[in-house]
Protein backbone atom coordinates (compact mmCIF):
# COMPACT_ATOMS: atom_id res chain seq x y z
CA UNK A 1 0.00 0.00 0.00
CA UNK A 2 1.25 3.32 -1.24
CA UNK A 3 1.66 6.40 1.42
CA UNK A 4 -1.31 7.82 2.83
CA UNK A 5 -3.67 9.80 1.20
CA UNK A 6 -6.41 11.22 3.70
CA UNK A 7 -6.07 11.30 7.34
CA UNK A 8 -8.52 12.65 9.86
CA UNK A 9 -6.66 13.53 12.98
CA UNK A 10 -9.07 13.50 16.13
CA UNK A 11 -11.65 15.34 13.92
CA UNK A 12 -14.75 16.99 15.32
CA UNK A 13 -17.18 19.05 13.28
CA UNK A 14 -20.71 19.87 13.99
CA UNK A 15 -23.41 21.72 12.29
CA UNK A 16 -24.38 24.82 12.96
CA UNK A 17 -28.04 25.03 14.97
CA UNK A 18 -30.92 27.97 14.08
CA UNK A 19 -30.79 30.68 16.35
CA UNK A 20 -27.68 29.82 18.93
CA UNK A 21 -28.65 26.53 19.36
CA UNK A 22 -25.62 23.94 19.72
CA UNK A 23 -25.74 20.66 18.14
CA UNK A 24 -24.11 17.58 19.15
CA UNK A 25 -21.46 17.04 16.52
CA UNK A 26 -21.79 15.46 13.58
CA UNK A 27 -18.37 13.69 13.59
CA UNK A 28 -16.88 13.27 17.18
CA UNK A 29 -13.25 13.18 17.75
CA UNK A 30 -12.63 10.90 14.84
CA UNK A 31 -9.75 9.45 13.48
CA UNK A 32 -8.51 7.67 10.63
CA UNK A 33 -6.24 7.07 7.57
CA UNK A 34 -7.13 6.22 4.33
CA UNK A 35 -3.91 4.74 2.34
CA UNK A 36 -3.46 5.26 -1.83
CA UNK A 37 -5.01 2.53 -3.75
CA UNK A 38 -7.52 1.54 -1.15
CA UNK A 39 -11.17 0.87 -1.60
CA UNK A 40 -12.84 1.44 1.46
CA UNK A 41 -16.47 1.16 1.96
CA UNK A 42 -18.37 3.17 4.85
CA UNK A 43 -21.46 2.23 6.56
CA UNK A 44 -23.30 3.67 9.14
CA UNK A 45 -26.99 4.30 9.54
CA UNK A 46 -28.66 7.46 8.46
CA UNK A 47 -27.37 10.57 10.64
CA UNK A 48 -24.22 8.30 11.66
CA UNK A 49 -21.53 11.17 9.76
CA UNK A 50 -21.53 9.23 6.84
CA UNK A 51 -21.47 12.16 4.55
CA UNK A 52 -20.05 14.59 6.74
CA UNK A 53 -16.80 12.51 6.48
CA UNK A 54 -17.15 13.08 2.97
CA UNK A 55 -17.58 16.70 2.71
CA UNK A 56 -14.87 17.16 5.57
CA UNK A 57 -12.41 14.78 3.40
CA UNK A 58 -12.03 17.04 0.11
CA UNK A 59 -12.50 20.64 2.45
CA UNK A 60 -15.89 21.31 1.70
CA UNK A 61 -16.24 21.51 5.57
CA UNK A 62 -13.81 22.42 8.00
CA UNK A 63 -13.33 20.48 11.34
CA UNK A 64 -13.86 21.98 14.72
CA UNK A 65 -11.33 20.84 16.12
CA UNK A 66 -8.71 18.11 15.16
CA UNK A 67 -7.51 18.19 11.39
CA UNK A 68 -7.77 17.04 7.99
CA UNK A 69 -4.48 16.13 5.98
CA UNK A 70 -5.06 15.57 2.05
CA UNK A 71 -1.61 13.79 0.44
CA UNK A 72 -0.31 15.61 3.43
CA UNK A 73 -1.65 19.10 3.08
CA UNK A 74 -3.96 20.26 5.60
CA UNK A 75 -7.71 21.18 4.67
CA UNK A 76 -7.76 23.97 6.80
CA UNK A 77 -5.13 26.08 4.63
CA UNK A 78 -6.18 27.87 2.20
CA UNK A 79 -3.92 28.39 0.03
CA UNK A 80 -3.92 24.27 -1.08
CA UNK A 81 -7.74 24.21 -1.28
CA UNK A 82 -7.66 23.77 -4.95
CA UNK A 83 -5.39 21.24 -4.71
CA UNK A 84 -6.96 19.34 -2.61
CA UNK A 85 -10.04 19.15 -4.47
CA UNK A 86 -7.92 18.23 -7.80
CA UNK A 87 -6.70 15.43 -5.23
CA UNK A 88 -9.96 14.46 -3.85
CA UNK A 89 -13.33 14.85 -5.99
CA UNK A 90 -16.72 14.06 -4.62
CA UNK A 91 -19.56 12.14 -6.59
CA UNK A 92 -22.71 12.79 -4.56
CA UNK A 93 -26.25 10.76 -4.45
CA UNK A 94 -28.50 12.42 -7.22
CA UNK A 95 -27.14 12.22 -10.69
CA UNK A 96 -29.44 15.40 -11.94
CA UNK A 97 -27.94 17.97 -9.41
CA UNK A 98 -24.10 17.29 -10.89
CA UNK A 99 -24.52 17.26 -14.47
CA UNK A 100 -24.35 20.96 -16.06
CA UNK A 101 -23.70 20.81 -19.51
CA UNK A 102 -25.86 19.82 -22.65
CA UNK A 103 -23.56 17.07 -24.48
CA UNK A 104 -21.91 14.06 -22.27
CA UNK A 105 -18.35 14.99 -23.40
CA UNK A 106 -18.60 18.93 -22.81
CA UNK A 107 -20.01 17.66 -19.25
CA UNK A 108 -17.02 15.67 -18.62
CA UNK A 109 -14.54 18.58 -19.63
CA UNK A 110 -16.40 21.28 -17.58
CA UNK A 111 -13.95 19.94 -14.35
CA UNK A 112 -10.54 20.41 -16.93
CA UNK A 113 -11.60 23.36 -18.58
CA UNK A 114 -11.65 25.11 -15.21
CA UNK A 115 -8.08 23.95 -14.54
CA UNK A 116 -7.27 25.46 -17.23
CA UNK A 117 -5.84 22.63 -19.22
CA UNK A 118 -4.85 22.28 -22.76
CA UNK A 119 -7.15 21.59 -25.41
CA UNK A 120 -5.51 18.61 -26.57
CA UNK A 121 -4.91 17.38 -23.22
CA UNK A 122 -8.79 17.96 -22.39
CA UNK A 123 -9.65 15.63 -25.26
CA UNK A 124 -7.15 13.09 -24.43
CA UNK A 125 -8.59 13.22 -20.46
CA UNK A 126 -12.69 13.60 -21.61
CA UNK A 127 -12.25 10.10 -24.05
CA UNK A 128 -10.36 8.19 -21.17
CA UNK A 129 -12.43 9.22 -18.39
CA UNK A 130 -15.87 8.15 -20.80
CA UNK A 131 -14.24 4.76 -21.89
CA UNK A 132 -13.11 4.04 -18.30
CA UNK A 133 -16.70 4.31 -16.95
CA UNK A 134 -18.47 2.67 -20.00
CA UNK A 135 -19.77 5.36 -21.35
CA UNK A 136 -17.59 6.51 -24.90
CA UNK A 137 -19.94 6.05 -27.05
CA UNK A 138 -22.56 8.31 -25.42
CA UNK A 139 -20.36 10.93 -25.41
CA UNK A 140 -22.37 12.88 -28.14
CA UNK A 141 -25.71 11.96 -26.19
CA UNK A 142 -27.92 14.86 -24.44
CA UNK A 143 -26.90 13.80 -20.76
CA UNK A 144 -30.37 14.49 -20.23
CA UNK A 145 -31.92 11.87 -21.86
CA UNK A 146 -29.63 9.21 -20.15
CA UNK A 147 -30.78 6.75 -17.38
CA UNK A 148 -30.20 7.33 -13.63
CA UNK A 149 -27.25 5.00 -13.60
CA UNK A 150 -25.19 6.38 -17.16
CA UNK A 151 -26.08 9.93 -15.56
CA UNK A 152 -23.74 8.75 -12.76
CA UNK A 153 -21.23 7.31 -14.55
CA UNK A 154 -21.29 10.40 -16.72
CA UNK A 155 -20.46 11.96 -13.25
CA UNK A 156 -18.12 9.61 -12.40
CA UNK A 157 -16.30 10.26 -15.38
CA UNK A 158 -16.18 13.91 -14.80
CA UNK A 159 -14.29 13.77 -11.64
CA UNK A 160 -12.00 11.28 -13.04
CA UNK A 161 -11.04 13.68 -16.04
CA UNK A 162 -9.58 15.76 -13.41
CA UNK A 163 -7.09 13.06 -12.48
CA UNK A 164 -8.19 12.88 -8.72
CA UNK A 165 -5.66 10.45 -6.42
CA UNK A 166 -8.78 9.70 -4.86
CA UNK A 167 -12.60 9.82 -5.39
CA UNK A 168 -14.91 9.56 -2.48
CA UNK A 169 -18.85 8.53 -3.81
CA UNK A 170 -21.51 9.26 -1.66
CA UNK A 171 -24.40 7.05 -1.65
CA UNK A 172 -23.98 6.97 -6.03
CA UNK A 173 -26.14 4.17 -6.28
CA UNK A 174 -29.19 4.83 -3.69
CA UNK A 175 -31.20 6.48 -6.75
CA UNK A 176 -30.43 3.43 -9.44
CA UNK A 177 -32.07 0.42 -10.29
CA UNK A 178 -30.68 -3.15 -10.11
CA UNK A 179 -28.53 -2.42 -13.57
CA UNK A 180 -27.87 0.80 -13.10
CA UNK A 181 -25.98 0.04 -9.73
CA UNK A 182 -23.90 -3.04 -11.21
CA UNK A 183 -22.67 -0.90 -13.60
CA UNK A 184 -21.66 1.94 -11.43
CA UNK A 185 -20.23 -0.65 -9.17
CA UNK A 186 -18.14 -2.03 -12.40
CA UNK A 187 -17.22 1.51 -13.41
CA UNK A 188 -15.96 2.29 -9.45
CA UNK A 189 -13.97 -1.05 -9.43
CA UNK A 190 -12.41 -0.67 -12.95
CA UNK A 191 -10.77 2.86 -11.54
CA UNK A 192 -9.23 0.94 -8.35
CA UNK A 193 -7.62 -1.77 -10.40
CA UNK A 194 -7.03 -0.28 -13.53
CA UNK A 195 -6.00 3.47 -12.28
CA UNK A 196 -5.06 2.75 -8.72
CA UNK A 197 -7.52 5.39 -7.60
CA UNK A 198 -8.69 5.36 -4.20
CA UNK A 199 -12.03 4.85 -3.34
CA UNK A 200 -14.19 5.93 -0.43
CA UNK A 201 -17.23 4.36 -1.12
CA UNK A 202 -20.44 5.59 0.97
CA UNK A 203 -23.43 3.13 0.59
CA UNK A 204 -26.49 1.39 2.70
CA UNK A 205 -26.14 -1.53 0.45
CA UNK A 206 -24.25 -3.89 2.17
CA UNK A 207 -23.61 -6.52 -0.54
CA UNK A 208 -21.94 -3.59 -2.43
CA UNK A 209 -19.66 -2.93 0.85
CA UNK A 210 -18.32 -6.46 0.26
CA UNK A 211 -17.04 -5.55 -2.61
CA UNK A 212 -14.65 -3.51 -1.07
CA UNK A 213 -10.95 -4.21 0.91
CA UNK A 214 -11.61 -2.54 3.90
CA UNK A 215 -15.24 -1.34 5.69
CA UNK A 216 -15.48 1.41 8.16
CA UNK A 217 -18.82 1.51 10.21
CA UNK A 218 -19.97 4.48 11.66
CA UNK A 219 -22.22 5.19 14.61
CA UNK A 220 -23.52 8.19 16.53
CA UNK A 221 -20.39 10.54 14.58
CA UNK A 222 -18.14 7.58 15.70
CA UNK A 223 -15.92 5.08 13.98
CA UNK A 224 -17.25 1.81 15.33
CA UNK A 225 -15.61 -0.83 13.61
CA UNK A 226 -12.46 -1.10 10.92
CA UNK A 227 -11.93 -4.15 8.84
CA UNK A 228 -12.23 -6.56 5.97
CA UNK A 229 -15.82 -7.37 4.90
CA UNK A 230 -15.22 -11.11 6.49
CA UNK A 231 -14.37 -9.36 10.13
CA UNK A 232 -17.24 -6.79 9.69
CA UNK A 233 -19.79 -9.29 8.81
CA UNK A 234 -18.65 -11.80 10.91
CA UNK A 235 -20.50 -10.02 13.84
CA UNK A 236 -24.21 -10.17 12.66
CA UNK A 237 -25.19 -8.87 16.20
CA UNK A 238 -23.34 -6.41 16.51
CA UNK A 239 -24.41 -4.89 13.00
CA UNK A 240 -28.01 -5.44 13.70
CA UNK A 241 -27.67 -3.47 16.71
CA UNK A 242 -26.52 -0.01 15.11
CA UNK A 243 -29.36 -0.32 12.66
CA UNK A 244 -27.23 -2.18 9.65
CA UNK A 245 -28.03 -5.26 8.49
CA UNK A 246 -25.76 -8.10 7.10
CA UNK A 247 -26.08 -9.23 3.59
CA UNK A 248 -28.58 -11.98 3.33
CA UNK A 249 -26.43 -14.45 2.11
CA UNK A 250 -24.14 -13.49 5.12
CA UNK A 251 -27.49 -13.89 7.68
CA UNK A 252 -29.03 -17.71 5.78
CA UNK A 253 -24.94 -18.68 6.36
CA UNK A 254 -25.33 -17.62 10.09
CA UNK A 255 -28.61 -19.61 10.49
CA UNK A 256 -27.06 -22.43 9.08
CA UNK A 257 -24.34 -22.44 11.33
CA UNK A 258 -26.43 -22.04 14.35
CA UNK A 259 -28.04 -25.55 13.65
CA UNK A 260 -25.41 -27.16 13.28
CA UNK A 261 -24.08 -27.35 9.54
CA UNK A 262 -21.01 -27.18 8.51
CA UNK A 263 -19.98 -23.94 6.97
CA UNK A 264 -16.64 -23.28 5.90
CA UNK A 265 -14.71 -19.79 5.90
CA UNK A 266 -16.78 -16.22 5.78
CA UNK A 267 -19.46 -16.52 3.68
CA UNK A 268 -20.25 -13.25 1.97
CA UNK A 269 -21.58 -13.96 -1.54
CA UNK A 270 -23.75 -16.40 -3.62
CA UNK A 271 -20.83 -18.55 -4.76
CA UNK A 272 -19.32 -19.16 -1.46
CA UNK A 273 -22.50 -20.41 -0.17
CA UNK A 274 -23.32 -22.33 -3.18
CA UNK A 275 -19.87 -23.86 -3.18
CA UNK A 276 -20.30 -24.84 0.55
CA UNK A 277 -23.82 -26.26 0.35
CA UNK A 278 -22.80 -28.28 -3.21
CA UNK A 279 -19.63 -29.68 -0.93
CA UNK A 280 -21.23 -30.72 1.81
CA UNK A 281 -23.87 -32.91 0.36
CA UNK A 282 -21.28 -33.97 -2.30
CA UNK A 283 -19.29 -35.45 0.70
CA UNK A 284 -22.35 -36.80 2.28
CA UNK A 285 -22.76 -38.80 -1.31
CA UNK A 286 -19.28 -40.10 -1.33
CA UNK A 287 -19.87 -41.25 1.70
CA UNK A 288 -23.20 -42.96 1.50
CA UNK A 289 -21.52 -44.73 -1.97
CA UNK A 290 -18.64 -45.65 -0.14
CA UNK A 291 -21.17 -47.97 2.46
CA UNK B 1 -64.42 -6.89 -6.79
CA UNK B 2 -62.38 -4.61 -9.21
CA UNK B 3 -61.39 -1.40 -7.64
CA UNK B 4 -58.81 -0.18 -10.15
CA UNK B 5 -58.69 -0.61 -13.69
CA UNK B 6 -56.94 0.26 -16.89
CA UNK B 7 -57.94 -0.28 -20.44
CA UNK B 8 -55.53 -0.04 -23.29
CA UNK B 9 -53.99 2.92 -21.27
CA UNK B 10 -51.73 4.51 -23.38
CA UNK B 11 -48.90 7.53 -22.73
CA UNK B 12 -47.16 9.60 -24.95
CA UNK B 13 -44.78 13.01 -24.42
CA UNK B 14 -44.31 15.31 -26.76
CA UNK B 15 -46.44 13.94 -29.46
CA UNK B 16 -46.01 15.80 -32.91
CA UNK B 17 -42.55 16.72 -31.82
CA UNK B 18 -39.55 15.11 -32.78
CA UNK B 19 -38.78 14.05 -29.44
CA UNK B 20 -41.90 11.89 -28.69
CA UNK B 21 -41.73 8.98 -26.16
CA UNK B 22 -44.00 5.97 -25.38
CA UNK B 23 -44.18 6.03 -22.01
CA UNK B 24 -47.16 3.72 -21.77
CA UNK B 25 -48.61 1.63 -24.25
CA UNK B 26 -52.16 -0.28 -24.32
CA UNK B 27 -51.63 -0.95 -20.46
CA UNK B 28 -54.34 -3.54 -19.04
CA UNK B 29 -54.25 -4.00 -15.18
CA UNK B 30 -56.85 -4.93 -12.57
CA UNK B 31 -56.07 -4.29 -9.02
CA UNK B 32 -58.78 -5.56 -6.28
CA UNK B 33 -59.72 -4.05 -3.12
CA UNK B 34 -57.82 -4.32 -0.44
CA UNK B 35 -54.75 -5.86 -2.45
CA UNK B 36 -51.04 -5.01 -1.72
CA UNK B 37 -49.84 -4.32 -5.63
CA UNK B 38 -46.04 -3.59 -6.44
CA UNK B 39 -45.46 -2.24 -9.46
CA UNK B 40 -41.31 -3.19 -10.07
CA UNK B 41 -39.41 -2.24 -13.65
CA UNK B 42 -36.07 -0.88 -14.62
CA UNK B 43 -35.39 3.00 -14.49
CA UNK B 44 -37.54 4.56 -17.95
CA UNK B 45 -40.17 1.54 -17.67
CA UNK B 46 -43.04 3.92 -17.02
CA UNK B 47 -43.44 3.06 -13.42
CA UNK B 48 -44.01 6.28 -11.93
CA UNK B 49 -45.92 7.70 -15.01
CA UNK B 50 -48.40 4.75 -14.48
CA UNK B 51 -49.12 5.84 -10.94
CA UNK B 52 -49.39 9.45 -11.99
CA UNK B 53 -52.27 8.09 -14.26
CA UNK B 54 -53.82 6.67 -11.03
CA UNK B 55 -54.88 9.80 -9.42
CA UNK B 56 -55.81 11.83 -12.68
CA UNK B 57 -52.15 13.93 -12.21
CA UNK B 58 -51.25 12.81 -15.92
CA UNK B 59 -54.22 12.21 -18.60
CA UNK B 60 -54.17 9.14 -20.76
CA UNK B 61 -53.23 10.16 -24.76
CA UNK B 62 -55.53 6.73 -25.14
CA UNK B 63 -57.59 4.27 -23.02
CA UNK B 64 -59.07 4.79 -19.97
CA UNK B 65 -58.83 4.42 -16.32
CA UNK B 66 -61.80 3.39 -14.13
CA UNK B 67 -62.29 3.45 -10.44
CA UNK B 68 -65.12 1.32 -8.99
CA UNK B 69 -66.10 1.30 -12.42
CA UNK B 70 -66.42 4.75 -13.45
CA UNK B 71 -63.82 6.69 -15.74
CA UNK B 72 -62.29 8.94 -13.77
CA UNK B 73 -61.80 11.73 -16.68
CA UNK B 74 -65.91 11.48 -17.13
CA UNK B 75 -66.03 15.13 -15.92
CA UNK B 76 -63.73 17.41 -13.94
CA UNK B 77 -65.52 16.77 -10.44
CA UNK B 78 -64.42 13.33 -11.29
CA UNK B 79 -60.98 13.62 -11.83
CA UNK B 80 -61.19 16.12 -8.93
CA UNK B 81 -62.89 13.63 -6.53
CA UNK B 82 -60.16 11.05 -7.56
CA UNK B 83 -57.18 13.01 -5.81
CA UNK B 84 -58.82 12.50 -2.66
CA UNK B 85 -59.70 8.86 -3.02
CA UNK B 86 -56.00 7.93 -4.62
CA UNK B 87 -53.59 8.89 -2.49
CA UNK B 88 -50.00 9.40 -3.95
CA UNK B 89 -46.73 9.99 -2.28
CA UNK B 90 -43.72 10.90 -4.47
CA UNK B 91 -40.45 9.77 -4.21
CA UNK B 92 -38.04 11.57 -1.59
CA UNK B 93 -41.58 12.99 -0.68
CA UNK B 94 -39.62 14.56 2.60
CA UNK B 95 -38.29 17.07 0.22
CA UNK B 96 -41.81 18.40 0.28
CA UNK B 97 -42.32 18.71 3.72
CA UNK B 98 -42.41 22.49 4.46
CA UNK B 99 -44.57 23.44 7.63
CA UNK B 100 -42.93 24.93 10.78
CA UNK B 101 -44.12 21.39 12.88
CA UNK B 102 -44.58 17.97 11.57
CA UNK B 103 -48.81 18.18 13.08
CA UNK B 104 -49.21 20.74 10.36
CA UNK B 105 -47.52 18.85 7.77
CA UNK B 106 -49.83 16.19 8.18
CA UNK B 107 -52.60 18.70 8.67
CA UNK B 108 -51.85 20.30 5.48
CA UNK B 109 -54.16 17.96 3.19
CA UNK B 110 -57.15 17.66 5.71
CA UNK B 111 -56.93 21.20 6.30
CA UNK B 112 -57.13 21.94 2.14
CA UNK B 113 -60.03 19.28 2.52
CA UNK B 114 -62.41 22.01 4.52
CA UNK B 115 -62.57 19.27 7.26
CA UNK B 116 -63.28 20.47 10.69
CA UNK B 117 -60.85 21.08 13.70
CA UNK B 118 -61.84 18.35 15.77
CA UNK B 119 -61.95 15.77 12.53
CA UNK B 120 -58.66 17.33 11.41
CA UNK B 121 -56.90 16.57 14.78
CA UNK B 122 -58.28 12.95 14.57
CA UNK B 123 -56.65 12.34 11.52
CA UNK B 124 -53.62 13.56 12.24
CA UNK B 125 -53.71 11.67 14.86
CA UNK B 126 -54.32 8.48 13.03
CA UNK B 127 -52.48 9.32 10.01
CA UNK B 128 -49.14 9.43 13.12
CA UNK B 129 -50.06 6.39 14.47
CA UNK B 130 -49.95 4.06 11.53
CA UNK B 131 -46.19 5.75 10.92
CA UNK B 132 -45.35 5.29 14.35
CA UNK B 133 -44.44 9.22 14.72
CA UNK B 134 -45.43 9.88 18.67
CA UNK B 135 -47.14 12.61 20.34
CA UNK B 136 -44.05 14.70 21.14
CA UNK B 137 -42.41 14.37 17.60
CA UNK B 138 -45.91 15.93 16.70
CA UNK B 139 -44.77 19.25 18.18
CA UNK B 140 -41.15 19.43 16.54
CA UNK B 141 -39.96 20.94 13.48
CA UNK B 142 -39.87 18.38 10.29
CA UNK B 143 -36.35 19.31 9.64
CA UNK B 144 -35.09 18.02 13.07
CA UNK B 145 -35.71 14.55 12.42
CA UNK B 146 -33.87 11.99 10.83
CA UNK B 147 -34.20 10.77 7.30
CA UNK B 148 -36.57 7.96 7.98
CA UNK B 149 -38.69 10.03 10.10
CA UNK B 150 -39.03 12.56 7.44
CA UNK B 151 -40.46 9.95 4.93
CA UNK B 152 -42.56 8.68 7.38
CA UNK B 153 -44.14 12.29 8.16
CA UNK B 154 -44.89 12.62 4.64
CA UNK B 155 -46.02 9.34 4.24
CA UNK B 156 -48.63 10.41 6.81
CA UNK B 157 -49.23 13.57 5.15
CA UNK B 158 -51.23 11.59 2.63
CA UNK B 159 -52.56 8.79 4.79
CA UNK B 160 -54.20 11.71 6.74
CA UNK B 161 -56.38 12.76 3.51
CA UNK B 162 -58.10 9.46 3.80
CA UNK B 163 -57.66 7.86 0.30
CA UNK B 164 -58.99 4.81 -0.60
CA UNK B 165 -56.22 3.68 -2.32
CA UNK B 166 -52.37 5.14 -1.38
CA UNK B 167 -49.89 4.97 -3.59
CA UNK B 168 -46.33 5.24 -2.82
CA UNK B 169 -43.34 5.56 -5.19
CA UNK B 170 -40.35 3.99 -4.22
CA UNK B 171 -40.91 4.53 -0.78
CA UNK B 172 -37.93 3.02 0.65
CA UNK B 173 -34.93 4.60 -1.39
CA UNK B 174 -32.34 5.88 0.55
CA UNK B 175 -32.73 4.74 3.46
CA UNK B 176 -30.83 2.60 5.67
CA UNK B 177 -32.23 -0.75 6.62
CA UNK B 178 -33.63 -0.03 9.94
CA UNK B 179 -35.66 2.72 8.18
CA UNK B 180 -36.37 0.88 5.50
CA UNK B 181 -37.78 -2.12 7.25
CA UNK B 182 -39.89 0.51 9.40
CA UNK B 183 -41.59 1.71 6.18
CA UNK B 184 -42.29 -2.12 5.18
CA UNK B 185 -43.86 -2.59 8.03
CA UNK B 186 -45.96 0.13 8.68
CA UNK B 187 -47.12 -0.26 4.83
CA UNK B 188 -48.31 -3.62 5.65
CA UNK B 189 -50.08 -2.96 9.00
CA UNK B 190 -51.88 -0.06 7.42
CA UNK B 191 -53.12 -2.46 5.00
CA UNK B 192 -53.93 -5.16 7.37
CA UNK B 193 -56.05 -2.75 9.75
CA UNK B 194 -57.57 -0.55 6.98
CA UNK B 195 -58.17 -3.34 4.45
CA UNK B 196 -57.25 -0.44 2.05
CA UNK B 197 -55.54 -0.66 -1.01
CA UNK B 198 -51.73 -0.20 -1.64
CA UNK B 199 -49.65 0.18 -4.26
CA UNK B 200 -45.61 0.31 -3.83
CA UNK B 201 -43.43 1.81 -6.99
CA UNK B 202 -39.83 -0.65 -6.08
CA UNK B 203 -36.76 -1.48 -7.31
CA UNK B 204 -35.99 -3.94 -4.62
CA UNK B 205 -36.95 -7.35 -5.35
CA UNK B 206 -36.29 -8.12 -1.82
CA UNK B 207 -39.20 -5.85 -0.65
CA UNK B 208 -41.21 -7.04 -3.28
CA UNK B 209 -41.14 -10.63 -1.96
CA UNK B 210 -41.74 -9.75 1.39
CA UNK B 211 -44.80 -7.89 1.09
CA UNK B 212 -46.45 -7.83 -2.14
CA UNK B 213 -50.05 -10.08 -3.05
CA UNK B 214 -49.81 -9.14 -6.48
CA UNK B 215 -46.78 -8.07 -8.91
CA UNK B 216 -46.71 -6.13 -12.00
CA UNK B 217 -43.70 -5.64 -13.80
CA UNK B 218 -43.23 -2.80 -16.18
CA UNK B 219 -40.19 -3.19 -19.59
CA UNK B 220 -40.41 -0.52 -22.43
CA UNK B 221 -43.76 1.77 -21.51
CA UNK B 222 -45.53 -2.45 -21.59
CA UNK B 223 -46.35 -4.43 -18.72
CA UNK B 224 -44.44 -7.41 -19.18
CA UNK B 225 -46.14 -10.07 -16.47
CA UNK B 226 -48.27 -9.47 -14.02
CA UNK B 227 -49.34 -12.08 -10.82
CA UNK B 228 -48.37 -13.69 -7.48
CA UNK B 229 -44.34 -12.85 -6.66
CA UNK B 230 -43.54 -16.61 -6.75
CA UNK B 231 -45.65 -16.43 -10.51
CA UNK B 232 -43.37 -13.68 -11.66
CA UNK B 233 -40.40 -14.35 -9.35
CA UNK B 234 -40.55 -17.65 -12.03
CA UNK B 235 -38.54 -16.58 -14.54
CA UNK B 236 -35.42 -15.49 -13.39
CA UNK B 237 -33.52 -14.78 -16.10
CA UNK B 238 -36.16 -12.73 -17.85
CA UNK B 239 -36.56 -10.65 -14.83
CA UNK B 240 -32.49 -9.89 -15.32
CA UNK B 241 -32.63 -9.26 -19.05
CA UNK B 242 -35.17 -6.52 -18.59
CA UNK B 243 -33.15 -4.57 -16.04
CA UNK B 244 -34.58 -6.37 -12.36
CA UNK B 245 -32.74 -8.56 -10.32
CA UNK B 246 -34.20 -11.51 -8.22
CA UNK B 247 -33.03 -11.15 -3.88
CA UNK B 248 -29.88 -12.69 -3.20
CA UNK B 249 -31.57 -15.83 -1.68
CA UNK B 250 -33.28 -16.61 -4.60
CA UNK B 251 -30.35 -16.63 -6.71
CA UNK B 252 -28.37 -19.49 -4.44
CA UNK B 253 -31.41 -21.39 -5.26
CA UNK B 254 -31.76 -21.79 -8.77
CA UNK B 255 -28.24 -22.37 -9.19
CA UNK B 256 -28.27 -25.46 -6.59
CA UNK B 257 -30.94 -26.11 -9.26
CA UNK B 258 -29.25 -26.37 -11.75
CA UNK B 259 -26.67 -28.09 -10.34
CA UNK B 260 -28.84 -31.00 -9.98
CA UNK B 261 -30.50 -30.72 -6.43
CA UNK B 262 -34.11 -30.68 -5.75
CA UNK B 263 -34.80 -27.26 -4.40
CA UNK B 264 -37.86 -24.84 -4.62
CA UNK B 265 -36.45 -21.82 -6.36
CA UNK B 266 -39.48 -19.96 -5.08
CA UNK B 267 -37.49 -18.89 -1.74
CA UNK B 268 -36.45 -15.20 -1.38
CA UNK B 269 -35.94 -14.49 2.14
CA UNK B 270 -32.68 -15.85 4.35
CA UNK B 271 -35.84 -17.16 6.55
CA UNK B 272 -37.43 -19.04 3.48
CA UNK B 273 -33.61 -20.38 2.19
CA UNK B 274 -33.04 -21.54 5.95
CA UNK B 275 -36.39 -23.47 5.85
CA UNK B 276 -35.83 -25.14 2.33
CA UNK B 277 -31.88 -26.02 3.40
CA UNK B 278 -32.51 -27.52 6.47
CA UNK B 279 -35.71 -29.81 4.99
CA UNK B 280 -32.85 -30.60 1.82
CA UNK B 281 -30.09 -31.70 4.67
CA UNK B 282 -32.40 -33.53 6.59
CA UNK B 283 -33.54 -35.71 3.68
CA UNK B 284 -30.11 -36.71 3.18
CA UNK B 285 -29.49 -37.57 6.76
CA UNK B 286 -27.09 -34.60 7.32
CA UNK B 287 -27.52 -34.00 10.48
Amino acid sequence: MADTIIEFQNVTFRYEGDEGIVLSPAVKDFSLKIGGGEFVAVLGHNGSGKSTLAKLANGLLLPESGDVLVDGMNTKNEDDDIKIKQTVGVVFQNPDNQIVATIVEEDVAFGPENLGIEQSEIRRRVDGALKIVGMYNYRRHEPHKLSGGQKQRVAIAGIIAMEPRCIILDEPTAMLDPVGRKDVMNAIKRLNREMGITVVYITHYMEEACEAQRIIVMDDAKLLMDGTPEEIFSDPEKIREIGLDVPQTCRLAEMLKNSGIKITGNVLGIDELVENIDSLLRGQQNVTSCN
Amino acid sequence: MSHLVTEHLSYVYGEGTPFKVTALDNVNINIEKSELVAIIGHTGSGKSTLVQHMNGLLKPTGGKIFLDGEDIHLSKAKTYETRFKVGLCFQYPEYQLFESTVYKDIAFGPTNMGLSKGEIDERVRNAAKYVGISDEMLQKSPFDLSGGEKRRVAIAGVISMGPEILILDEPTSGLDPRGREQILSLIKNYRDETGKTVIIVSHSMDDVARLADKVIVMNDAKVESCGTVDEVYENSSRLTEIGLSVPQVTEIFVRLKKLGYPVNENVYTAQQGYSELMRLFKGRGIL
